[in-house]
């Protein structure tokens, strides 16, 4: 973990409601999929926090990307940036996804904003030889991000949207029908993470799910963005009901969480 | 600049703390700069046994701040005083122990269990969290706090301070209240009760619906509390609420804060607190200052007099 300050050399409008920017950053950044980082710009008195952004893309050894979805003042200020501005970043932070020790087929899912973090993934495990099948849903098919750039790594990717709009329609796990797959990687709103879990839990697959907490600060300090756990930390007693997303997360095995 | 000051028996090597809850146990910090540039640090509320604290969600944000409903989730006295405390021994900071519990042989068992202890500096009791159902307990009127303040005086000969809550109408008597029951210190203030509403899902935001509130937003209450505190109660006060840049630590200082505390500030920037150390040395030696000891009070003549 570290403070940069970077600048932003492109920010695009990949679809309605999405922002993409894409900044400078030294090579020194590098951060593995999964993990994340708190991101501010300028003042504004209701985005006195950081908000966190997993990396989406790095187009270049020097570059990394953030796509987000406009939701806030955060966001919103995030998303008014424009080339040549600077943010600040504190990162990498937390734990990322734990990739095979020997190639697999692997089924990556990311529901709406939870596309970012796969990117990464999939192009780590097909460096590693893995394929990759990527299983992407939105609300249509204009809310549709991520899907072209992960496919242009080299991975299968399927569709699925609330409307039919776009791929096939209805939920995105109902793509893992008849799928032979060793592992699963998931992220994206609370009942599709809750439907991945059930599903790794029902046929013993191994699943790895990246989560979303309101945070303050990121990097461990606050206790603010727990989730708890199945199995309390005994040693610990009640202490380790909850474990933070920040730290001990974002990715947590499916069976280590409870919603 | 010779940023030194003495506090309630003890030599500060600056005026500057870390708040305790923003803070965790010094370690998430320490892997990015030493600890030892700080005066001291309060570390996260140590309650008797382990706590769990609330459900989410704990933080929200809030204009100028955020809000947040811990509920002082922490691992407990045993752990605290076998993993964490030898932790921060390691570092030539003040470690000034926060003490919380639900009823007052709670707070007393924490108290003694850390008395004795190698390298702790001062009891700070946290009478004034409003996130858990007991925790204003002992400031909603200032007989029991007197109760409390000096069973746990008799249990410790180590600095006492206590932290003041601005969910009174009275802060001042509460102040009194603890001087009387033979406190050393003051700390104010602690985080303003509030709420936010998330209109999409038509209730609170926070899980235990109500959280409170810091950061910039309540420099100017606290800035208040602190005068108040210096000039009416004379017991030495560490000064926080919104303290971002060395110029907002003057400010308390000048108000009458012995020292000073960084909460929220370090959630926006983890750097905040050895730069906060930094710009105060050059804001004081701006406001011509030789060294923090001369700014004390130079806006509260009363605490000057109080104090002599
Ligand atoms: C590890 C991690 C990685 C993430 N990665 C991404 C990513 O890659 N892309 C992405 O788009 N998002 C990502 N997020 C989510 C992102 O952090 C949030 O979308 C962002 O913080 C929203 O901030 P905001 O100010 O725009 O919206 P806010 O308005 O602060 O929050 C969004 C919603 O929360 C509720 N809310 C929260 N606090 C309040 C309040 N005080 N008052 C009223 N309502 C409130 C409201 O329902 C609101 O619509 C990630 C989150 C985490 C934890
Ligand atoms: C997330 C969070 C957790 C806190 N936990 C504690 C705590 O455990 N004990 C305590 O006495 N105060 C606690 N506080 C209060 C702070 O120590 C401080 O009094 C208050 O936040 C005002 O200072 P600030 O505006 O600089 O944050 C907490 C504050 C925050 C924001
Ligand atoms: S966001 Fe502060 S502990 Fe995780």
């Amino acid at each position: 973990m570290r403070g940069w300050d970077l600048e932003v050399t492109a920010a695009n409008r990949p679809a309605p409601g999405y922002a993409e920017i894409s900044c400078k950053a030294p090579q020194a950044v590098a951060a593995l999929p999964g993990q994340f980082f708190m991101l501010r710009a300028g003042e504004h008195p209701d985005t006195y926090l950081p908000r966190a952004f997993s990396w989406y893309r790095q187009e270049a050894p020097d570059r990394l990307s953030f796509l987000f979805r406009v939701q806030g003042p955060g966001t919103r200020h995030l998303g008014g940036l424009r080339a040549g501005d600077h943010l600040y970043a504190l990162g990498p932070l937390g734990h990322g996804f734990t990739l095979p020790e020997r190639p697999v087929r692997a089924a990556l899912l990311g529901g709406g904003v939870g596309v970012p973090p796969l990117w990464g993934l999939a192009r780590n495990l097909l460096a590693g030889g893995s394929e990759v099948l990527a299983l992407i849903g939105a609300r249509s098919g204009a809310h549709l991000v991520g899907a072209e750039e992960i496919a242009a790594l080299g991975a299968e990717v399927r569709l699925a949207t609330d409307d039919g709009s776009a791929g096939r329609k209805g939920l995105l796990t109902d793509l893992l029908e008849g799928e032979q797959v060793d592992a699963l990687y998931a992220c994206g709103p609370e009942p599709m993470l809750r439907r991945v879990q059930e599903i790794s839990l029902g046929a013993g697959l191994p699943a790895e799910l990246a989560l979303e907490a309101p945070m303050a600060c990121g990097y461990g300090v606050c206790m603010g963005c727990v989730v708890e756990r199945t199995r309390p930390q005994d040693e610990l007693g009640d202490y380790g009901r909850y474990a933070r997303v920040c730290r001990e997360g974002p990715v947590f095995r499916a069976e280590e969480v409870r919603f | 600049m010779d940023l030194r000051v003495a506090f309630a028996g003890l030599t500060l090597k600056n005026p500057l703390l870390t708040a305790s809850g923003t803070f965790g146990y010094g370690r998430e910090a320490a892997e990015i700069y030493d600890l030892g540039i700080l005066g001291g640090v309060m570390v996260k509320g140590v309650s008797r046994e382990p706590w769990p604290g609330n459900p989410p969600a704990r933080v929200a944000r809030a204009p100028g701040g955020m809000l947040n409903a811990i509920g002082l989730q922490n691992p407990g006295l045993k752990h605290f005083v076998e993993v964490d405390l030898p932790f921060l021994r390691r570092y030539q900071t003040a470690v000034v122990v926060n003490v919380v519990g639900h009823d007052q042989q709670g707070f007393v068992d924490v108290v003694q269990g850390v008395t004795g202890q190698e390298g702790v500096a001062a009891i700070e009791l946290n009478i004034s969290c409003p996130n858990v159902a007991d925790g204003l307990l002992f400031s909603q009127d200032p007989a029991s706090a007197r109760r409390l303040v000096q069973a746990a005086r008799a249990a410790t000969g180590l600095p006492l301070i206590v932290k003041i809550s601005p969910n009174v109408t009275d802060p001042v008597a509460l102040g009194q209240a603890c001087k009387e029951a033979g406190a050393d210190a003051l700390s104010a203030i602690n985080t303003l009760l509030g709420m936010a509403i998330d209109t999409a899902r038509r209730r609170p935001v926070l899980g235990n619906r109500t959280g409170g509130l810091s950061g910039p937003a309540v420099k100017p209450i606290g800035l208040r509390i602190v005068y108040d505190l210096a000039a009416q109660v004379g017991l030495p006060v560490i000064g926080m609420g919104g303290i971002e840049t060395g110029l907002d630590a003057l400010e308390y200082i000048m108000a009458g804060a012995r020292a000073v505390a960084v909460g929220t500030a370090v959630f926006r920037d983890p750097y905040a607190p050895p730069r906060i150390v930094r710009e105060l040395g050059e804001e004081l030696q701006s406001h011509g200052f030789e060294n923090a000891t001369q700014a004390w009070a130079a806006a509260n003549p009363a605490a000057r007099e109080a104090a002599s």
